[in-house]
């Protein structure tokens, strides 16, 4: 139960104003409250580059005390590289990665990684595959060379795949129940229409369709030392750990044909409307627009960033002051920026009970207008730059933190220094760069729109925004 | 297999010794820790490390679930959403603009025997959010209009998780109320909306004023601080609340079980049939309670877990198991009352109840019998050395344990002690404990129905319960 706490907007011909719009309230502070120390700057870790002579690529950061070791492995290649026939083809081949060898059985590799005290769990991504791992520091060589040889040498047997395919099958079933799960679906589908990132799942007709080959292709294809980096974050040396990985990988070799295709530009033209997915029995209405936003290497990234902070990244946010902390229609509302190579989107999230599905959808979209036509308070903007400063202080104390993050930006392209020089950019992000991202990035009209929930309570409430309402799967 | 593992490992490891380089032994971490408890009986507790320039904390008051009063079920949470909601000094958005300013965030969390607050930052904003936490042991706001508010926002929160959710969270807020009888254990603990609706300003005044005294709180401080300077800014800060007289904790404790309970819930949302099964475990200060920690964490804990590979992999009659001695909402270590060791297992339609129920008990029984090899036990005890280790990784959570700690047991220094306590579980205690406590007799089983599929699984369910 953690407790994750806590809009005038034009619309062409039509206006709606919120109920209660109440300017933020900036109370004054306590007359004793003591004052902030010095801040101290946030160094990023140092980060030890090598390249094995296979092309494989290791960052490790070498941090004394805390006795574990967080591995993160990226491949380059993920659900958008997947066959399009295949939707999702990745997420198989990561569920049945790790369940056989040419030396080992599914069993004995979860068992291998137990003994040295962790599990190891695989995600696909858009770009990528993941693989992370945190175990005690003593055994991170035997992890290592266990991790070998599941990149290298991953079998697929025919029953673990049959057995993947019918669980996946019911997994997809049971996710299709949750309100979430079928709002990113719809999201994804309208922002990219055909474009592969438009992907975020499995169909039964992929999962029916695929064979243990096909996965053993997509493996031998993309699982190779030139498309791979290795994150080791942990109580170690880094001398030796860069001998125990080209021990264990030094020998993995990359095959002759050519990697998996690279993922074209997506055309930036999200439609604005709403996308309604039914969903009988709901007792909220669960929201998510999406509209593109900067890519992660772009100059005004940072802005955007600072941005999404003042409408909705934080706590103290407007969305969350408004929606909940003022209105009281909604729980957990936040919004963010999720990355992927080719495409930034600004993503905002809401689950509100049913009776105000319409006021809490006035009131989103007038905050993001206000984003995109004022300029935030000097407190806001400065408590926004401290914030997205200190959580990334606070954030980058977990190893496994810093190894998924570091292997995020191997992914886009970015050198390992920007996880330091990322705080320091958004300490010198100015009031004029945030107004600007606020109109290129926030005006409600190019918001693309999802609502899933009861069909007839979001057609109802809905209707006066003059928004086109589309019912989607 | 089991039996074959524990016939080959004197082999494996008599070779180890004499052919293979000697395998490192586990590392061993133990964090520091000073303890100062105020006048008016505030217990505080520094921890430091500074590996980097931040600051965890974590308040902690003896007030959970269990406590809440009759008619007001939910009330425990709905207070603690009110805990941010202003103070006369501090008024309503005060608290998180100042963490959020410096550079941190703020929470809390409502469990069965505490409720905690935590905030983490950068150090320059430490003074400020421990004056500010002081400040709201010193009185708080009490508006109607910010309970309202809340009352919207708590009983969203409940919608979000339970009411549109397929589950609706029933493995931990159903399991308890039908498998203990006394109302601290068996109530719904995110509120009946009656409840919540009847909750009032002046209920939360009372609340307040009974339970949220310095002498009912630990103050746990983790980062790159000094013992001396928080225990100065502690002094600072907190010294002129006065202590007060909190109610003795009332018996909480259940009379024991003679029969299995089994229920079914039809569920509107779920596409998919799941079952919960929670067995009731011994108090958290029996010898008994470290052996159940490791039986819960043998039985389903990831991949290598016994549930997992028997009825995930070998007999292939589910698509998810999870669980644990107080799970989810804690570690087997921090719970102050009746506590259950739950499983939650998402299955196949095409698999009857009766199919998991049946390799469910095959797996309880297996470990009875046999207990567990030296090589499971040696897995366990890295994986739970590592996962504990894991627990205290960031100051802010631990914090949390530290602060858990303290309030139940008033032994901060059992956070150092957990991985060397698992390491002594032996295989016949798992035994042993498996026949005590993992009986049919002791446990409730809640089967969970999609509505598309009631009466298809429900007439297989094992002994035609009701």
């Amino acid at each position: 139960m953690k407790l994750i706490r806590a809009t005038v907007f034009v619309l062409a011909g039509l206006m709606i104003l919120p109920a209660a719009w109440t300017q933020e309230k900036t109370q004054p502070l306590p007359k004793n409250l003591p004052a902030y120390g010095p801040l101290v700057p946030f160094r990023g870790p140092q980060v030890v580059q090598k390249r094995l002579a296979n092309g494989l690529t290791l960052w490790m950061v070498s941090r004394a005390g805390f006795p574990k070791v967080s591995f993160a492995v990226a491949v380059r290649g993920g659900m958008a590289s997947d066959p399009k026939d295949r939707p999702g083809l990745s997420k198989l081949l990561m569920d049945t990665i790790d369940q056989g060898t040419q030396s080992k059985n599914a069993r004995q590799i979860a068992e291998a990684f137990q003994a040295d005290g962790g599990d190891l769990t695989g995600d696909a991504h858009a770009d990528f595959t993941e693989s992370m791992i945190s175990v005690l520091a003593s055994w991170a060589s035997s992890t290592l060379e266990t991790l070998s040889d599941v990149l290298e040498n991953a079998t697929f047997p025919n029953s673990e795949v049959a057995l993947a395919k019918r669980n996946e099958a019911d997994s997809l079933r049971a996710s299709e129940a949750e309100p979430s799960f079928l709002a990113n679906r719809a999201l994804a589908r309208e922002m990219f229409d055909n474009h592969p990132y438009s992907v975020t799942s499995l169909t039964q007709a992929s999962l029916a369709a695929t064979t243990p080959d096909q996965l053993r292709r997509a493996y031998a294809m993309r699982f190779r030392p030139d498309r791979t980096i290795l994150v080791a974050v942990g109580d170690f040396d880094p001398g030796p750990m860069a001998n125990a990985v080209q021990k264990a990988l030094g020998g993995w070799t990359t095959p002759a044909g050519s990697p998996a295709a690279s993922v074209p530009q997506p055309v930036q033209n999200n439609p604005h409307g709403v996308f309604l997915v039914p969903r009988k029995g709901s007792v909220q209405t669960a929201f998510r627009l999406g509209a593109f936003g900067p890519l992660e290497s772009s100059a005004d990234f940072e802005a955007a960033e600072v941005a999404d902070a003042i409408y909705g990244g934080m706590f103290g946010s407007r969305l969350v002051n408004d929606i909940r902390e003022d209105k009281g229609y909604t729980y957990s509302p936040g919004a963010d920026i999720q990355e992927r190579s080719e495409a930034g989107v600004l993503e905002t999230r809401a689950s509100v009970r049913n009776a105000v599905t319409g006021a809490s959808l006035n009131e989103i979209l007038y905050q993001m207008n206000r984003m995109a036509t004022t300029s935030p308070t000097p407190e806001e903007l400065t408590r926004a730059k401290r914030y997205l400063t200190g959580i990334r202080a606070i954030e980058y104390q977990l190893q496994e933190a810093v190894a998924e993050r570091l292997a995020s930006l191997w992914v886009v392209g970015l050198p390992p220094q920007e996880l330091g020089e990322e705080s320091s950019k958004i300490q010198t992000v100015t009031f004029a760069e945030v107004d600007q991202a606020g109109r290129k990035y926030f005006p409600a009209s190019r918001q693309t729109i999802v609502a899933v929930g009861e069909q007839s309570v979001i057609q109802q409430q809905l209707k006066p925004f003059g928004l086109p309402v589309h019912p989607v799967e | 297999m089991k039996k074959l593992n524990a016939l080959l490992l004197p082999l494996v490891f008599s070779s180890l010794l004499v052919a293979a380089p000697a395998t490192p032994p586990a590392p061993e971490w133990k964090v520091p820790l000073a303890v100062k408890t105020l006048d008016n009986g505030l217990t505080v507790v520094v921890s430091r490390d500074d590996s980097a320039p931040t600051f965890g904390l974590c308040i902690a008051y003896g007030i959970g679930f269990r406590l809440e009063p009759k008619g007001r079920t939910g009330f425990a949470h709905l207070f603690e959403h009110m805990m941010f909601e202003g103070t006369p000094e501090a008024r309503k958005g005060i608290f998180d603009r100042v963490v959020e300013g410096g550079g941190g965030f703020t929470n809390g969390d409502t469990r069965f025997d505490f409720t905690e607050y935590i905030e983490s930052a950068p150090v320059s904003a430490l003074n400020p959010a421990l004056w500010l936490e002081a400040d709201r042991l010193k009185g708080l706001d009490f508006s109607v209009a910010n309970l309202n508010n809340q009352r919207n926002v708590v009983e969203e929160e409940v919608r979000d998780n339970v009411l549109n959710q397929p589950y609706g969270s029933f493995y931990w807020l159903d399991l308890p109320q039908k498998a203990f009888n006394r109302y601290p254990n068996a109530h719904n603990f995110y509120g009946d909306f009656k409840d919540l609706d009847a909750a009032n300003i002046g209920d939360v005044r009372k609340f307040f004023e009974t339970y949220h005294a310095p002498n009912n709180a630990v103050l746990a401080v983790v980062g790159d601080v000094t013992p001396e300077e928080v225990f100065q800014k502690a002094q600072q800060y907190f010294d002129s609340i006065p202590r007060r007289a909190v109610p003795a904790k009332p018996d909480v404790e259940e009379a024991p079980q003679k029969a299995e309970r089994c229920s079914v819930e039809e569920d509107k949302l779920a596409r998919v049939p799941a079952l919960a099964v929670g067995y009731r475990m011994p108090p958290r200060t029996s010898p008994d309670a470290i052996v159940g920690a490791v039986v819960g964490e043998m039985l389903q804990n990831g991949q290598a877990s016994l549930l997992y590979q028997a009825l995930v992999k070998r007999k292939k009659v589910a698509l998810e198991v999870d669980g644990g001695v107080n799970w989810p909402l804690g570690t087997p270590f921090e719970y102050g009352g009746p506590t259950l060791m739950t499983s939650f297992i998402v299955y196949p339609p095409k698999v009857s109840e009766r199919d998991v129920l049946t390799a469910y008990d095959g797996v309880i029984q297996n470990l009875a019998a046999h207990g567990a090899s030296q090589a499971e036990l040696q897995r366990i005890r890295a994986k739970m050395r590592s996962d504990w280790y894991a627990e205290l990784e960031i100051p802010v959570e631990r914090a949390s344990v530290i602060s858990h700690f303290t309030l139940l047991d008033g032994d901060p220094g059992r956070v150092n002690k957990i991985p060397d306590e698992i390491a002594q579980v032996t295989s016949d205690q798992i035994m042993t404990f498996c026949r005590k406590y993992l009986v049919d007799t002791n446990r409730t089983i809640i089967s969970r129905v999609p509505e598309t599929l009631m009466g298809k699984t429900v007439n297989d369910a094992k002994g035609g319960r009701p």
